[in-house]
């Protein structure tokens, strides 16, 4: 793609990025400003109408059709250029660190303070959540070489690291060959002119989209022009690789993640349905919990942290088992994690693309509303307020249940291949999978039972 | 270097005018009439998803009755974003009543805004907030 006539040359440019930059830096200007001064009903303001509708339901989208677009474009490591100068070539990041437990807490953290303070609810909340993402950016670029904010905090970013491992596109070299002969390694060095790569990819190595943001600093500071933003197979890093040496980690935070990710993709729509409710209330009788703070906390510790672990141990050590395979439990928790992306990219499909269905044009009345509080009459002299869903309502469900059975059968497609390649023997191959099957249909049993029932939007309380 | 000095040029705008859009923004529109009491009674009172009649009353700082406002429309918005709101205007039926046909369309939180420009020209401005249960 980088090669391509007038794309290629627009991506590769020096200041290709800010192209694209450029115009989100602009819409979070607008969020924020709108966001802090604008009406504090979220349906009437772009900050919660821009990020709770569009933007989530468009990251979704883009990960399935593009790529990391979205962290491509990001506008809070605009600052990065302002925070290197600062900080000279800052100090590393704690080796301790160097992982995914903390985006694992940072997702679950963020998922938690979106449901207790009603983050949809609240357009001063959401423009203070950009302006938290812009001040985290910035300062641990500030602080430290490499860009953790990116690659070890960002819960959008993780979010968009895993959704992308199912993108048709990825960054990856013409010939390697060149690469070893580099002297410079520019790639991840940077050069005079450009910085190299955010989150120390060595473009070579690369076989996964976890941890790139196509920033394509990497494409721009090659000296040899060998790096390319190629097209593939949507998924295929999930079952590539040799027998024992798969193209994922097998690393207990990065498998866990998957599964946190997969797990919160069902309780995320979960806190929308009566039972939640129900849940919620029988916490407070039964166990006393009059704050809602605890009942939340402790409602997404058990949903997205404990229910993995102990569904992920279990699975792995009875998959173990079944097949009588001396190895580290480790090996066998992260075997199946690849196979979990689908099901959960497709109930993240499946949530916001209804939120997005249901109120992509809202964005016109609002907008329209925008200027004619400032007196810009551009859009018209009256907000259309009957313009909200692109979709005909009773589409929906349809839609859903088809997305959450396509990221099954996705689900069950990958975990097929990874078993088979991961044992020669075909029964064993069977039974080293079933145990991660049951836990798969679970979580689509419980998707399809929660799209089915009645949603409700809370957020006053 | 001209780049750079573009660059910062930009960041410099941007911020002078977001400070200058900031005091053109038109104030929102705010309750004149403290004094007068609006309440609204739904009818059915049972507070879930499908259609009912609201009722809007308009009372005096000494209880009488206000016949004879005009433009008392209703808007509802539920706390999330993207929902389309619920419009609609209410007709006086005397006895400071004011009567619009109304629908809940989904569960959960709504904000009711109810405007009416009162005989005396001021403008009557509340918001009440409802949790609709689903049907």
């Amino acid at each position: 793609m980088l090669r391509a006539p007038l794309l290629g040359r627009l991506l590769k440019a020096r200041n290709g990025r800010l192209l694209l930059q450029i115009p989100f830096l602009l819409v979070a200007v607008l969020l924020v400003y709108d966001g802090l001064t604008g009406p504090q009903l979220a349906p009437q303001n772009l900050a919660t109408v821009t990020v709770w509708i569009h933007t989530r339901g468009l990251v979704i989208v883009a990960a399935l059709l593009l790529g990391n677009v979205f962290c491509m474009g990001c506008p809070f490591t605009l600052p990065r250029t302002l925070a290197r100068r600062l900080s000279g070539r800052g100090r590393r990041w704690p080796r301790a660190l160097r992982n995914k437990w903390l985006a694992v807490a940072a997702f679950v953290a963020f998922l938690f303070l979106y449901e207790w303070l009603d983050l949809w609810a609240g357009p001063r909340l959401t423009a203070a959540v950009i302006i938290g993402y812009f001040a985290g950016a910035f300062v641990l670029e500030a602080l430290f070489a490499e860009s953790p904010f990116c690659k070890y905090i960002c819960p959008l970013g993780t979010f968009n690291f895993v959704a992308n491992t199912a993108a048709p596109t990825q960054i990856t070299v013409h010939d390697r060959d060149v690469c070893r002969a580099c002297p410079g390694k520019e790639c991840v060095n940077g050069s005079a002119r450009v910085l190299g790569c955010g989150t120390e990819l060595f473009p070579p190595a690369v076989r996964s989209n976890l941890d790139c943001v196509f920033c394509l600093d990497c494409a721009r500071a090659c000296p040899y022009d060998n790096v390319a933003l190629a097209v593939r197979r949507p998924g295929q890093e999930w079952t590539a690789g040799a027998p024992g040496d798969g193209v994922w980690p097998r690393r207990w935070d990065v498998s866990f993640l998957v599964l946190v990710f997969t797990f919160a993709a069902v309780s995320n729509a979960f806190g929308m349905v009566p039972p939640f409710y129900d849940a919620q209330a029988w916490l407070a009788g039964a166990l006393g919990l009059t704050s809602e703070g605890a009942r939340l906390a402790l409602t997404f510790v058990a949903l997205n942290l404990a229910l993995p672990a102990v569904a992920g141990l279990a699975a792995a050590a009875l998959s173990r088992a079944l097949v009588g395979r001396r190895e580290p439990l480790r090996v066998a928790f992260s075997r199946f994690a690849p196979a979990f992306v689908p099901l959960a990219v497709a109930i993240w499909l499946a949530h916001y693309g209804f939120h997005f269905a249901t109120g992509a044009l809202v964005i016109v009345p609002v907008l329209q509303n925008f200027l004619l509080a400032h007196g810009l009459t551009w859009l018209g002299a009256a907000p259309n307020w009957s313009l909200a869903a692109i979709l005909p309502g009773e589409w929906l469900l349809p839609l859903q249940t088809a997305a959450v059975l396509a990221g099954f059968a996705a689900a069950l497609f990958a975990g097929n291949r990874l078993a088979r390649r991961d044992f020669d023997d075909p029964a064993a191959a069977v039974r080293a999978f079933v145990p991660w099957l049951l836990v798969l249909l679970a979580l689509a049993v419980a998707a399809l039972a929660t799209f089915n029932l009645p949603m409700e939007m809370r957020g006053l309380s | 270097m001209a780049l750079r000095k573009a660059r910062w040029l930009a960041w410099v705008a941007l911020a002078l005018a977001l400070l200058l859009a900031g005091g053109c923004r038109r104030a929102e529109t705010t309750d004149q009439a403290p004094d007068v009491q609006l309440t609204l009674s739904p009818d059915p009172d049972t507070l879930v998803v499908g259609p009912l009649r609201l009722d809007v009353t308009l009372r005096d700082a000494s209880g009488a009755p206000i016949d004879g406002a005009t433009d008392v429309s209703l808007r509802g918005d539920m706390s999330h974003a993207g929902m389309e709101p619920v419009l609609a205007t209410a007709a006086g039926q005397g006895n400071g009543i004011y009567r619009a046909d109304f629908t809940w369309t989904m569960a959960g939180d709504w904000i009711v805004t109810v405007e009416a420009t009162l005989p005396d020209g001021r403008l009557k401005v509340t918001q009440l907030e409802y949790a609709i249960q689903p049907n």
